[in-house]
């Protein structure tokens, strides 16, 4: 922990001048994209309160930080945007020009590209980070939504939720060269440590499907039903992996609970109640915290891993959605 | 390769007789009459046929008595054109295209023997856009052919009850299903004392009945029934005039009104004796869409919607058309087959569709009525979406709407 720079901005651009990259890591701030009321809000782990409030274009939805965590990418939906924060200073800097509606997005800052689902008009849009320009626009089945690209660059995943499908695009050509059928509105993706599993959340489903990477066909499903809840309310969305690859936890949608599952034995293990409307989940770097936002309860829950009990849940903006942790 | 009759409006349609269009699909059915249906073997298709009557009366304008148009439905076409859209990119993948054709005939009269000719020449789906009057002899006229028609236009209970016809899919949701959606919602808030207004037309008669069945169902009541009569006739005042209409001893809760006309019905709110809230054909409307809707994916469909026809804002029959397109393309890309019976058995089996209102929408297997959310509209805001919280059944919420198997009179699972 370095203090709260984001409150001082003069006293920040000091510390941001004085430290090395790497010193500005862990501050653990919690950075929530609201859909509603457009702007991120910055929570602080140890008090839970709110300390900034970053205004940012309209509809901001999925967020990542790149490498040395200095900015903060905000897919902003509404005015076809990708917004980028300077961390310590919490100001938007630039702006990245996507298709029409971003909603999530990849990044591969060996290549310096940003891979963006455009929803509206069905395609992924190959940015070029430091040209800020679409080099390609890749057609895919009708609102892509998940985006992820392999370790070694040369894949690109994403699914159509209307067609549902798992197209893998070839980043080199920027073509589609596989598609793989799998359940009813697909939406986001994890992928195994050990690079053979794609684990990709189907909502209308209500299930997992777990995709084969070397052969691309579905070689397993995973079914959801928290105690008390109807198979109708399992709507899985957001999905994160432990860097062992042995436990992912799902968001579970309008169900309200994340569901924590042994990967290798693919057993539900247990479900943790949340927020409804449940959907941006993220890990602390330990992996000993779990944050979720509730998209329909205006509200983010922490979750303590060992126990699966959880902490707190901390009012934020209107239709929280995207959830991530600077550390 | 996708292709639509695209720019058939219905005037064009009408312009060429319904055996001229039929002469084309006919000559395009001959070259694929011998697809084989694996997917590895060379482009199959599957073919899909929209037919509409023209002069629907559903499609008229309606107009304030200064000619001002107050709503300007459509067909709903484009419905289906957004369906066939998102098929584009299964093509390659499925290696079978979707063909949709539009067909407007003459008369409900017409509409048999134009569905019979398009099944001859190798189409299997029908989007059926009629009036419940064309229904009678278009069931006998498929009765037993390899067709599925999909209803995505008319609510008349009658039609899932008495007609009872395994070919039909009713994609468009039943009075029964509006009004057991309506009379939740209100029950929910515990208003519970209705004051029923009923417009002459068979259609509001057929409402009104629909109405009064959701209300004994959950135990609501009517405290009085009155039958308007549109007009400005001072002698019929007891009879138009809302003011003294609803000049009641007892109180209630909420007024219902049927009036399809939409004529009576604006100039209820405000001009009640009492300050109440109306429902039925005004005010908080139950729906199977609305432009309003912005969960489970509707802002995407309601903007693909909208660029396909033009600015129009998509309603329950456009949804109704859209999903009735995306059971077909979705049977054949679960079942990886172009095989008409393999798709039938899906969409009535265990098929279940992503209609973007929450809950997977399915065929019901007693009545082939699908099962779907009723959105509570009011003008500018889907106020709820039925079955509201709280209504529960054994096996799926959605069966709270409607006919459910046990008190269904149709039993085509049997």
């Amino acid at each position: 922990m370095n203090g709260c720079p984001m409150l001082r901005p003069a006293a920040a651009l000091a510390l941001v001048l004085a430290i090395t990259p790497a010193e500005a890591k862990d501050t653990g701030l919690i950075y929530v994209s609201n859909e509603k009321s457009n702007n991120i809000l910055v929570v602080d782990p140890k008090t839970y309160k709110i300390v900034n409030d970053i205004a940012v274009s309209r509809r901001p939805r999925d967020m990542h930080f790149n490498a040395d965590h200095s900015k903060l990418y905000v897919a902003c939906g509404d005015d076809d945007v990708i917004d980028v924060i300077d961390v310590a200073t919490s100001k938007v800097v630039g702006k990245l020009v996507t298709g029409s509606s971003p909603e999530t997005f990849a990044m591969d800052e060996t290549r310096r590209r940003i891979y963006v689902s455009d929803e509206e008009s069905s395609t992924v849009a190959i940015i070029n980070m430091d040209r800020n320009i679409i080099e390609k626009e890749v057609p895919t089945g009708a609102e892509p939504e998940g985006v992820l690209v392999s370790a070694d660059g040369k894949t690109v995943y994403v699914t159509s939720e209307v067609g549902d499908l798992v197209h893998a695009i070839d980043a080199d050509s920027g073509y589609v060269t596989q598609d793989v059928v799998v359940g009813t509105r697909p939406r986001r993706f994890a992928a195994t440590p050990d690079g053979k599993e794609l684990w990709v959340s189907t909502e209308m489903a209500g299930e997992v499907s777990i995709i084969d990477r070397q052969k691309f066909v579905v070689t397993g499903k995973i079914d959801f039903l928290p105690p008390g809840m109807r198979k109708s309310d399992v709507t899985p969305v957001g999905l994160v992996m432990t860097k062992d690859g042995k436990t992912a936890y799902v968001t579970l949608g309008h169900a309200a609970h994340v569901a924590v599952v042994d990967v290798p034995t693919r057993a539900v293990q247990g479900y943790i109640l949340v927020g409804k409307r449940s959907w941006g989940v993220t890990l602390s770097r330990d992996e000993k915290t779990l944050y979720v936002a509730n998209g329909l309860g205006d509200d983010i829950t922490i979750i303590d891993t060992a126990s699966r009990k959880a902490v707190i849940s901390i009012p934020v903006g209107r239709v929280p959605w995207g959830i991530v942790v600077d550390d | 390769m996708i292709r639509a009759l695209v720019g058939s409006s219905t005037r064009w349609a009408a312009k060429l007789s319904p055996l001229f269009i039929l002469a084309c699909i006919a000559a395009a059915a001959a070259q694929d009459a011998s697809a084989p249906s694996s997917p590895t073997s060379p482009q199959q298709h599957v073919k899909i046929a929209f037919v509409q009557i023209d002069g629907d009366p559903r499609y008229t304008p309606i107009r304030a008595s200064d000619r001002i148009i107050l709503k300007a439905p459509d067909h709903p076409f484009a419905g289906a054109q957004i369906g066939i859209d998102e098929a584009a990119p299964l093509v390659r993948l499925l290696n079978t295209d979707f063909t949709l054709d539009r067909i407007a005939v003459k008369s409900a009269a017409d509409m048999a023997s134009a569905v019979l000719q398009a099944a001859d020449a190798g189409t299997h789906f029908f989007l059926i856009d009629a009036t419940a009057d064309a229904y009678r002899s278009l069931a006998a006229a498929v009765h037993g052919r390899d067709v599925l028609l999909f209803n995505v236009s008319e609510p008349d209970d009658a039609l899932r009850r008495d007609l009872c016809a395994a070919e039909f899919v009713h994609v468009y949701p039943s009075r029964a299903q509006l009004m057991d959606g309506l009379v939740q919602y209100v029950v929910s808030r515990k208003w519970t004392n209705f004051l029923e207004f009923q417009g002459p037309s068979p259609d509001d008669a057929a409402m009104t009945t629909a109405f009064e069945h959701s209300v004994q169902k959950f135990g609501a009541h009517i405290v009085a029934q009155r039958k308007f009569k549109p007009g400005t006739d001072p002698r019929d005042r007891e009879q138009n005039d809302p003011l003294l209409l609803s000049a009641l001893n007892r109180d209630f809760d909420v007024v219902f009104v049927a009036d399809g006309d939409f004529d009576f019905v604006r100039t209820v709110p405000y001009h009640l004796v009492r300050p109440r809230p109306v429902i039925g054909s005004i005010d908080l409307e139950p729906v199977a869409w609305h432009w309003t809707w912005d969960h489970n994916g509707a802002p995407q469909v309601n903007s693909r919607f909208e660029k396909r026809s033009g600015g129009r804002r998509m309603e329950g029959a456009d949804w109704a058309a859209w999903v009735a397109v995306k059971m077909v393309v979705q049977s054949a890309l679960h079942t990886r087959s172009a095989d008409f019976s393999t798709q039938r058995a899906f969409i009535l089996g265990d098929g279940s569709f992503d209609g973007d209102k929450g809950l997977a929408v399915s065929v019901r297997a007693w009545d082939h009525q699908v099962r779907q959310a009723v959105l509570l509209a009011a003008p500018y805001e889907v106020v709820a979406s039925a079955p509201i919280e709280g209504f529960l059944h054994q096996t799926n919420e959605l069966d709270t709407l409607g006919d459910d198997q046990p008190e269904s009179t149709c039993h085509l699972n049997r």
